[in-house]
């Protein structure tokens, strides 16, 4: 079947120009030099010569068996959330190379969660841990240094308590709470163009900083709130959900995104779900649901491709997010 | 181009009229007279390919089953042709009138699938390059008396956006088709049935996804087009009657407005519902 | 249009090339549709050249009718209908998904239209022995769930191996790469999946909407061209190379709140056949709290409504359970029997 000029990505502007020039499909761009080109269809030789190189550079994409597939998700990495429990929910952690999102009320410890994956993605492999550097991209100003520091401590002291031999007292060196500090590269974003942009530059990032695992947006539901044209927001958002889909797998980044919750009114009942509409629902692979009940706090695994729901109850303590007591539990 | 005598006896001589093809979908003095086109259109789900397909056996069936003989040309846009379901219909039709013989059914259900042309396009410049193809076919085939087009607007999106941003540029293609099926109209005197899929409107602001019937009958295609049409098919589903028995339900009622405009304009509206032998008119 | 050029066919050389130009006929449709004495005279050229050139470009540019009766004798015997796996979604689908047509299944977050596609993988590539693409755009694919499922079906690891290899996945996330897997897998003839002397039978698109969507809308017509274009190679891939095409799709509120698949009514109209899946709400007890926390079902079971089909009557409903590609082997046959007693009773 012939493949029309207008499925590939070029400039608008040039698509027009080759097909008022008659060159409808690929096969017609095949023995044209770019010079003939750029004379018949009006075209600067820069435009032609870029043209030519996109149709026809047949642009193979690169495909893996599920045999394949599986070798590389065994090979594949889990960030661990220092609560046993969550942890054993989603399969041994948040996992690096897919996109997880955290949805709660405020004040239920999405951000207290993210701030302990940004330490977490840290921890030396002799431990358990990746090893990795995070881009934290705050939007609502949650981002406290204090607390950060709170946890980094009772992280490194953890570590420091379990360290046995030679070479886990070797790590500690460098697991200290500056060294952690200093790996976490922080990015205010006050609205959606910011917050777009930032990811458009992302990749170039991620090519200089290669031992980044994790980028964590806290929270993505802020700057999309209040937008008055819904469908634009829909389709900016589902835009974006394909962009992190693309910087996990393609950079091998474990992407944690927060969300808010809203009010859903069906009928005579009233619901919480999770903000930014039922669409965003496909956004993630991984949805996690922070709740109160009671006095408690639930995290429920909602959505994910290989474990079915599970709930787990959490604390949230000074030295960060933590299972909960088992004393507490009547 | 001059022609052979055959072809000029091919192309004058009267080509079977089609205007009983369905005396209970048009108003008064019944259906499409040669060289009328009859457009079906509306929202999704709303019975036109089973309409089609109604019209397709009226015109290939023998007429001891109750059918005109006649061949048809379907030009298939979106590979929307389901020749199983086309099938059974006919096999259902012809158990249904002729008396049940095991062995000649086979024989005529190919004689009746002999009748039928099937082409697919895959593109309007292809469309246009076909009905020019298939000119040939309509001089060699004077049996040849109804062209089904499903759909005359498969291609509307693509044309309109390698068109560009002038409109003109965007109808060429349709409206070229159109004048072509003009003249193989004036010339062959053959019926034209073409479906026609309702779009959405792109309007900045507009977010509601349900149809109006206002948006669903407006015409959007070119204007050499809604020159040719005749007649106009509106098709629409009854809401379904809440309760009732199972089998109510699954009897979904859909509704077709006919309106023509040649002679008297006439309206007519009449409703059916879908079975496992076909469009069965209520 | 495609554009007159030098050596399309034979009596077309440079110089007529140029003659006609000249005379302003680019393309074949000019040429086809203009006056072919006319256009003798005023290029100097012999009109039986002409019409031998005409007759030859047409021939080769326009497409070819077919008998109804041989159309039908071919899709007799190249016809496969693809069980699903699950005895509830084949009966929704008239035996399961029929090869040269594309199905679409459609359903909200959470609702299992991976699992499904997960489970009709496994299902072809094991239990059939034939080639699947699956091709993922949400990142969801996991290999290890597909394992899960294929541990129940057979407890050799050589065949679960053996099926693993049948699967090949591809990882597209915008709609241009799309393009360029699917038109790439039709230009080979899909060589590049068939292994171990298996044909393709099944091609997998999770989901299509995450690639399409997000173009649609705006002012621009381009995103409606690009679906247009995405659903003309699905459908040209299944009826040439007999596969069956199955397409994933999110859904949207109509504005009186029921659930509609996405993509608006120009996609509606391209899937022979359209499913909606959707989660069983366990009878939740309103217990009279104003903002009650959302559903946190631990239910696998979906029911699934069919919403398009030309074969059997719409809106029937089904409903399953997602573990069904878990079970084991006996689970499975008893639960078939009870089905089969269930539905010979009703």
């Amino acid at each position: 079947m012939q493949r029309a000029v207008s499925t590939f990505p070029l400039s608008s502007g040039v698509k027009l120009k080759l097909l008022s020039a008659g060159f409808r499909f690929a096969g017609d761009l095949q023995h044209v030099s770019p010079p003939k080109l750029s004379h018949e269809a009006g075209l600067s030789q820069q435009e032609a010569l870029e043209a030519l190189q996109v149709v026809t550079g047949g642009g193979a994409v690169a495909s893996f068996t599920a045999m394949e597939l599986l070798q590389m998700e065994a090979e594949s990495r889990n960030i661990v959330t220092f609560s046993s429990q969550l942890d054993s929910a989603l399969g041994g952690g948040v996992p690096v190379g897919k996109t997880t999102e955290i949805c709660g009320t405020p004040g239920i410890g999405k951000t207290q969660l993210c701030l302990q994956l940004a330490v977490d993605v840290q921890v030396p492999p002799c431990f358990g841990g990746i090893e990795g550097h995070v881009i934290f991209v705050d939007t609502e100003g949650s981002f406290v240094l204090q607390r950060v520091i709170d946890i980094a401590a009772a992280a490194v002291t953890h570590c420091s308590l379990l360290a046995e031999d030679d070479e886990q007292r070797g790590a500690m060196a460098t697991f200290t709470v500056e060294t952690i500090l200093s790996n976490i590269f922080l990015v205010r974003c006050h609205d959606y163009v910011e917050l777009l942009a930032e990811l458009h530059l992302l990749p170039d990032f991620l090519s200089d900083h290669p031992r980044t695992r994790l980028l964590v947006i806290d929270s993505v539901a802020r700057p999309f709130r209040g937008f008055d044209d819904l469908s634009q927001r829909t389709r900016l958002l589902q835009g974006l959900a394909q962009q992190l889909v693309t910087l996990a797998t393609r950079h091998d980044l474990a992407v944690v995104i927060t969300n808010q919750m809203t009010t859903r009114v069906r009928g005579s009942q009233s619901q919480l779900v999770p903000a930014l509409g039922e669409s965003w629902g496909h956004a993630s692979t991984i949805r996690l649901l922070l709740q109160w009940s009671g006095s408690r706090r639930l995290a429920t695994v909602v959505k994910s491709p290989r474990h079915m729901d599970a709930t787990v109850q959490y604390q949230i303590s000074t030295d960060g997010f933590r299972d909960a007591d088992q004393s507490d539990e009547r | 181009m001059s022609e052979s005598g055959a072809q000029v006896l091919a192309r004058t001589e009267a080509r079977r009229c089609l205007t009983d093809i369905e005396p209970r979908l048009f108003p008064g003095n019944g259906g499409p007279d040669h060289g009328e086109v009859v457009e079906v259109c509306g929202p999704e789900r709303t019975g036109k390919t089973e309409l089609l397909y109604h019209l397709l056996c009226r015109c290939v069936l023998p007429k001891s089953a109750g059918g005109l003989e006649v061949d048809v040309m379907f030009v298939d846009t979106d590979y929307s042709l389901d020749m199983f379901r086309l099938v059974s219909i006919i096999d259902s039709r012809l158990t249904r009138a002729l008396s049940p013989s095991a062995g000649s059914d086979e024989e005529v259900l190919r004689s009746c699938l002999s009748r039928l042309l099937v082409v697919h396009c895959s593109s309007s410049s292809q469309l246009l390059l076909t009905l020019h193809f298939l000119e040939n076919s309509f001089s060699s085939r004077p049996g040849l008396a109804l062209l089904l087009i499903d759909s005359i607007s498969a291609f509307y999106w693509l044309d309109r956006c390698e068109g560009g941003a002038s409109f003109s540029k965007q109808e060429e293609k349709l409206s070229k088709c159109s004048e072509l099926l003009g003249r193989l109209l004036r010339d062959y005197r053959i019926t034209v049935f073409a479906t026609c899929h309702a779009i959405r409107r792109i309007h900045s602001g507009l977010s509601s996804s349900s149809f109006s019937s206002s948006d669903s009958d407006r015409p959007y295609l070119c204007r050499s087009w809604q020159h040719l049409v005749t007649h106009r098919l509106l098709c629409s589903r009854q809401a379904s009657t809440a309760g009732g028995s199972k089998e109510q339900r699954m009897r979904q009622i859909f509704t077709v407005h006919c309106s023509s405009s040649t002679g008297t304009k006439a309206h007519r509206i009449s409703s059916f519902h879908v079975t496992d032998g076909g469009v069965d008119f209520t | 249009m495609v554009v007159l050029r030098a050596g399309m066919c034979p009596g077309l050389d440079e110089d007529l090339v140029r003659d006609l130009r000249a005379a302003d006929v680019k393309t074949v449709e000019d040429l086809v549709s203009c006056n072919l004495e006319e256009l003798a005279q005023r290029c100097s050229v012999s009109y039986k050249a002409l019409f031998a050139v005409r007759r030859v470009l047409l021939a080769q540019h326009s497409a070819f009718p077919v008998s109804g009766a041989d159309l039908y004798e071919e899709l007799l015997s190249s016809t496969a209908i693809l069980s699903t796996g699950n005895p509830s979604l084949d009966k929704l689908l008239d035996s399961g998904l029929y090869t040269g047509e594309i199905t679409e299944l459609s359903g909200g977050p959470g609702s299992g239209k991976s699992q499904v596609c997960f489970g009709v993988a496994v299902h072809v590539s094991q239990q059939l022995k034939q080639n699947v693409i699956y091709v993922d755009t949400t990142g969801g694919f996991t290999a290890s769930r597909l394992l899960q499922m294929l541990q129940t079906e057979t407890s050799d690891k050589e065949e679960q191996m053996a099926a693993l290899q049948r699967i090949r996945v591809f990882r597209v996330f915008d709609v241009f790469s799309l393009l360029d897997c699917l038109f790439g897998l039709c230009s080979d003839g899909l060589q590049q999946a068939s292994v171990g002397g298996g044909s393709v039978k099944a091609v997998i698109v999770d989901s299509v909407s995450a690639v399409v969507a997000p173009l649609l809308g705006g002012k621009h017509n381009e995103g409606m061209s690009l679906m247009s274009q995405v659903a003309g190679v699905l459908r040209t891939m299944a009826k040439d190379f007999n596969v069956a095409a199955l397409v994933t799709n999110y859904v949207t509120r109509s504005s009186s709140g029921e659930l509609q698949p996405g993509l608006g009514v120009s996609w509606s109209h391209i899937p022979r056949t359209r499913i909606l899946l959707e989660r069983l709400e366990e009878g939740t007890t309103a217990a009279s709290s104003a903002a009650a926390t959302a559903d946190v079902s631990r239910s696998s079971l979906r029911s699934a409504t069919l919403i398009k089909s030309s074969r059997q009557p719409c809106l029937i409903r089904e409903e399953f359970d997602l573990q069904w590609w878990s079970r084991s082997k006996d689970q499975k046959t008893s639960g078939l029997k009870r089905k089969r007693e269930e539905d010979s009773d009703s």
